[in-house]
Parts: C-alpha cells; structure tokens; sequence
C-alpha cells in the first residue's frame, strides 16, 4: 500500500471525527425556546399528541414540543438506554411493562410538588383520590391523565340465544354474583374440541394473575406493600385463603369447564389477542380499553358492572396513567406547562376522538367519553365507570416496584396450572419461594 | 464404441421400478413439505386481502369474500404508517451495511489468510472471541458513543458498525481465502502485483460464493434488525421496518390490524426473496466450500 493512500485513509478519518462531533452540541434550548421531548410508545392512541402540538406552542410560544416514540415492547429498553446516555426524554409515562414504584425506586422521577404550588387538582376536573395514586411521602411525581377501569363486556348474541336476560350495569344491584355469572356461563358454554363449535361463558380477565385473588378477598401481598414504596415483606401464596382464591379462578377452565383454554384462546385469537372478540365468548371480564374497538365487533356488544365477589370492597381494577417528568428534565417548569394544557378539560375532550376513545382522567370530559360507543347507551357506561371508581383498587403493575419481573415469574410459574398439567396447590408453594428469592435480590 | 457401451450399462427393468418407486416417495414426502412451509405463506397472503371484520370471523376464511387490495393501498397512503418511507430507510441501511461488511470484512480476512506474523493467531482469536459479545452488552457504550458524536436520530449508527468489519463475517471470508493456492499470488507478484491489487484483482474475483453469502447474510441482519434501530430512531422519518411494523402490533388498546400487518410483511420479504433467488447458486456453493451451515 502507497504512503499517499495511508495519507488519505488518516485524513478522511479525521476529517470525519471533526465533522461529526462538530454536530454535537446540539442542545434544547434555541435562544429562548425551550425544547421539552414527550417520550410515549408508537400506537395511534398515544401518539395522536402530534397532532395537539401545533395549538400548544401558539399559546406557549416559547416551548417546542418533540414528541420521540418506541414500539411497546422495546419501549422500556429505548427508555433506559437514553436516560444512560444523558439523553433522556422529559416527558413520558410507564407505557412499557414496567411501572411507577419501578421508576420511583430506580430514581427516574423528578419531584414535581415544588412546581405545583399554584396547581389545583380540582381545575382540572381531577378526583383527590385519583390525584393520590402517584403520591410517596405527601411527594407528586406523576400527574394523571387517562384512567381505565375493570368492566364486564357481553356478547349480546350469545345472551339472546341463550334466552338470559343481559346483566346489570349498576354496582349496587347486589343480586348480580359470581355464582349467578357461572350460572350464566354454563347457559352459553359448549365444552367440546372441535373449534368450530366451541364457545365459553366467561373469561375472567380481573387484573393480572397476582392481583385477582384480590376479588376474592384474599392477598398475596403483605399490608406493608402499599405503604413502603412496593416492597411486599410477605408473600401469602401459601395461605388457605389465596389457595382457595387460585383454585375458584382455575376451576372456571378446568373444573367447571366454562372458560376457554389458553390452547383455545390462542388458536380463536392468536398469541396476544383477546379471544372475546372472536365471537365465542360470552362474557369478559376485561380492561375498558377493549371498548375502543367495539364498533369493529362482528356482534352486538353490552357492558356490565363486574358481579359481586367475596371482596365486597374491590370489583375493578383501576389503571389510571399518569405523565411524569424525568429527573434529569432540565425544563420542568415548562414541561409541567405541556401536562397541564393537556390535562384542560377542552384538551381533554378533543383527545377521546383524537386517540380513538381513551378515557379522560378529567370528570368534565369524562361526560363526553361515555358517548363515544356506537350501540351502547351513555348512561350505560357511566354509570358502570362510576361503580369502578367507588369499588376499584389501582392495578398492582402500579403500585409494586421491580414489577415486570414479577408478572414475568407469575406468567411463567402458573402456565402449567392454566394449561391443565399441575393443581394450584402443588404450584403455589414453588412460586411462593422464587418469588420471595426474586425480592430479596431485587429489593436490597 | 465400447467405452460407450460400458458407461451405459444395459438397463436392468427390475431396477428401475424400484429407483421410481423411491423417487415416488420422495416426491410425495417432498411436497408434503413443501405445502406444509407454504400454508403459512398463503394464510398470510389471505389474510392480507381481508377486511378488519372479516380477519376476526372465527373460523377464518381461507379465500377472502372481497378482497382488500386497498390494504396495500392504505401502507403508503396512511401518514401515520408512513410504510414508504420506512421501506427506503431499510433499504438504505441494508444496501449500505452490505456494502461496508463486505468490504471491510475481506479486508480484514485477507490480512489474516494470507500474512503470518507474530501474534497474527492470537489477533484472529481475538476477533473472533467478540462473537461471544451479545448485542444487550456493547448497547449502551456504543449508544453513548454515538450520541456524543451527534449522530444520534440517523441512520449513520446503524450503518457505520458494518464498515468497522464483523466477526463472523471475517471468519468465514478467512476460511475461504485460506483455501486459495499460494502458487496464483506468487505468480502475481511476479507479474508486479502490489499487495492491495493481489486483494483486489485476484482474491475478490475469485470468491464470488462466499462474497454472495457475506452479501445475503448482511442483508437479511440488517434487514430484520429490531433492537438497534429502535435505540438509535427518534422520529419517525428515520424508522425502519422492523419498528413499523412492531409498532402496528403496538397497543393493547385496540385491535391489531392483522391484514394490514400481513400485507407489510409480504412486501417485506420481498427483497429477501429477490436477492436469495439471484444470489441463490452462489450462496449455496458458498456454505458448501466453507463448510459453514
């Protein structure tokens, strides 16, 4: 090889590194604008803040918003590598698996009480107790802004052909059980293998799998839990009462054989659908988000209150989703400036179309919300949301810290009893041991 | 005349009823197999013809009743999958990555086939031990090296990588070049060759196999690539497909567009397909003379 050549490779290197690390001082802030990045996952319902933009920075001249996204899977990972890399977003909420006592323990949060002095809940239309859900030591670290709820949606066909009569949408109808709801179920579910003919009653979709013994009074979970910052110092899953909790939710596919299989549930919907929407489910009991694509159904759908359980105090799950600011924001102020145009009860209500029926967090907007489904009556779904408020607890994925792990060990360890090839009794006692060596490392 | 005679043995009838029979079986098993790899293909070619409700009647059709071709329509048009575009920032970072792991991978294997110096062995074990790196390791250093450099929110980090060579890539270029005999660079260094043209004018002209397989092999990596693009891609001008098409599947808060998902995915593999059935006599020959599998 020529000298010249080496020459030129050296040169064009360097050439290279110049140019290169010339282009990265790019900072936020632009003279006097302040560029604040709103991190969210990439699916039309969050991502239609784009479109919000343009009428928030004429009001707020001096704010730019970047809005930056990441598939839901990967959107943890992209989160942890740019707050690594000193690039982290201002804005973002736990869209990912992980959730907020996650982020409060790994220190990602910033403190926003010093900035909300003047911020008063109520202007927003905001219930004092939703505002609560995101507080530690009196401490907000996260404003909310959609709250979903646990609620019971029914194949209005498979009722009509059943010849029973559509369940209740009022919570305080106590004659609507759990034992009414399987009784129903057996009405509806044709139990055979061919897949063609087979239909189930329910499909108890209450939470996730370590919260729902939680509508059956029982906990997995020590008292302590939602007080110190997620950390169970007691897991009960050996206790009677959430043995018996487990074997009543697994008895409805195995014992009383009114819910679908995993097997079934996967082969009418694939791997992560849900399979009421196939038509061969009679009722489910499911996060409110699944009403956003009622109009796409190829049944008439109803929604109903969630029967009465054990638990006479929790019926719904709450998932309230808040927006946090990042520690390392150096904009607070003015990203607190973009939560709470968003949070305005105007902003609110344009945000339900916008993002194909999300809920508003905002009681005002809410009114609104509740007449965004085709076929189903407004005051229908008031007053099933209203009943999840009074009976709901905040869904565990919230409030518990290293969360994800957990659901993953909980998914992993219970396949086996949901798949018919161990009992409840013989599972617990091994999850009961690797879950609590599963705290102890992560909660030192 | 003979030698004729012998090459052609007179054909033996009870023989050749069995070698059919055999063949028969082969066939039959052959295209058992066949249909079996292909009924995925095709539901996916039906399913990417249907309408949002009719993708949820269970049980599925498998001929379509009308059938959507504005689902292909609707990747382009609709400003929220922005597919177009998504589709040319593939085939930009894959044609540039094929490219730069080309060249620089032979680059490197030549060095390491074809000079022997102190210490040479223990490089190439050294090179090779970063096989053993997985992606989730060297993440967020090279994350951080990027972004100090500004290059963050482009293409350029996922395409520069390929132009510092890969691993594998050079210990199967090595295997190849080492079988090359010294006789054909000797004579060309008395023909006057320099060093850079012996790579140049003799070794890349004669690995034609395993620089396709290098080419395919980039391709497709670079192609299916998930992890990188998504650390590296803020906006969405700049996504790939892979993130397109894991953003489509995105949100538990509605239902998945399956049909549209399936119609991405065809045209995905598109160039997959292409490049494998122009490549495909020179890819095979090349896993055959390197021995790699």
């Amino acid at each position: 090889m020529s000298k010249k050549m080496g020459k030129t490779i050296l040169s064009s290197a360097l050439v290279f590194g110049l140019v290169a690390t010339a282009c990265s001082n790019g900072g936020s802030k632009d003279g006097d604008t302040v560029t604040i990045t709103h991190y969210t996952i990439d699916s039309p319902d969050r991502t239609f803040v784009e479109k919000l933009i343009p009428e928030f920075e004429e009001s707020h001249p001096n704010i730019k918003i970047k809005v930056t996204k990441a598939p839901y899977e990967q959107f943890d990972s992209k989160l942890q590598s740019s707050i690594a890399a000193k690039n982290a977003p201002d804005v973002t909420s736990h869209w990912g698996y992980g959730g907020f006592m996650e982020y409060y323990n790994k220190g990602m949060l910033m403190d926003m009480t010093p900035y909300l002095e003047d911020f008063n809940a109520a202007d927003y239309n905001i219930p004092e107790d939703v505002m609560n859900i995101y507080k530690v030591d009196d401490k907000t670290y996260g404003i909310p802004l959609n709250s979903y709820v646990t609620v019971m949606l029914y194949n209005k066909d498979l009722f009509d052909k059943a010849g029973l009569e559509y369940p209740p949408t009022d919570y305080e109808d106590k004659s609507w059980t759990f034992d009414k709801m399987v009784d129903y179920a057996k009405k509806m579910t044709v139990d055979t293998p061919n897949l063609a003919e087979a239909q189930y009653g329910v499909d108890f979709g209450f939470g996730e799998r370590d919260q729902r013994p939680q509508y059956f009074g029982a906990n997995v979970y020590s008292d302590d839990t939602w007080t110190n910052g997620g950390k169970p110092s007691e897991i009960n899953l050996t206790k009677p009462e959430v043995v018996e909790a487990y074997k009543k939710i697994y008895g409805l596919i195995w014992d009383q054989k009114v819910s679908p299989t995993p097997a079934f549930s996967k082969s009418v919907s694939g791997q992560f659908g849900d399979p009421f929407l196939s038509g061969k489910i009679g009722m489910s009991v499911v996060g409110s988000w699944s009403l956003a694509a009622s109009s796409d159904f190829n049944f008439k759908i109803g929604v109903a209150a969630v029967p009465q359980g054990p638990n006479e105090k929790v019926r719904s799950v709450l998932y309230v989703d808040p927006l946090f600011i990042l520690k390392d924001s150096k904009h607070p102020k003015e990203a607190l400036e973009w939560i709470k145009f968003l949070i305005t009860t105007e902003v609110q209500e344009k945000s339900i179309e916008l993002s194909g029926g999300n809920p508003p967090v905002n009681q005002k907007a809410a009114e609104k919300y509740y007449s965004n489904f085709e076929g189903i009556d407004p005051e229908q779904i008031k007053q099933v949301f209203e009943g999840a408020y009074k009976y709901g607890f905040e869904s565990y994925n919230h409030l518990i810290s290293n969360y994800s792990q957990i659901n993953e060990l909980f998914i992993n360890e219970l396949a086996s009893v949901e798949n018919g090839d161990a009992k409840v009794e013989e599972a617990l006692p091994g999850i009961q041991e690797k879950l609590k060596a599963l705290l102890e490392r992560v909660n030192k | 005349m003979s030698d004729i005679t012998l090459a052609k043995p007179f054909p033996d009838k009870r023989n050749k009823t069995k070698v059919d029979l055999a063949r028969i079986i082969g066939f039959a098993i052959l295209l058992i197999v066949t249909i079996a790899m292909i009924l995925p293909l095709g539901f996916m070619l039906s399913t990417s013809l249907k309408t949002t409700k009719e993708m949820l009647v269970f049980p599925p059709t498998v001929i379509p009743e009308h059938f959507a071709w504005e689902n292909f329509k609707e990747l382009f048009v609709n400003e929220e999958i922005k597919f177009g575009r998504q589709y040319a920032n593939s085939l930009i970072v894959a044609i540039m990555t094929v490219i730069g792991t080309v060249f620089s991978s032979s680059f490197v294997a030549f060095g390491f086939a074809r000079y022997r110096a102190k210490g040479s062995q223990f490089l190439f074990v050294l090179v090779l031990s970063t096989l053993m790196l997985p992606y989730p390791a060297i993440m967020i250093p090279q994350f951080l090296l990027f972004t100090k450099l500004g290059l963050h929110d482009s293409l350029l980090p996922l395409i520069l990588p390929s132009f510092f060579a890969s691993a594998y890539m050079i210990f199967l270029l090595k295997q190849f070049f080492s079988t090359l005999p010294n006789e054909l660079y000797d004579a060309g260094r008395i023909d006057g060759c320099r060093e850079v043209r012996l790579y140049w004018s003799l070794t890349l002209p004669l690995s034609g196999p395993v620089l396709a397989t290098v080419a395919i092999f980039s391709f497709i990596w670079s192609w299916n690539d998930l992890l990188a693009p998504v650390l590296y891609l803020d906006s969405q001008e700049n996504f790939t497909l892979p993130i397109g098409m894991a953003a489509m599947l995105s949100s538990k808060f509605r239902i998945a567009p399956w049909n549209l998902m399936m119609a991405a995915s065809l045209l995905s593999v598109l160039p997959i397909v292409v490049l494998f059935a122009i490549a495909q006599r020179r890819f095979v020959q090349g896993i055959v003379l390197t021995g790699i599998k």
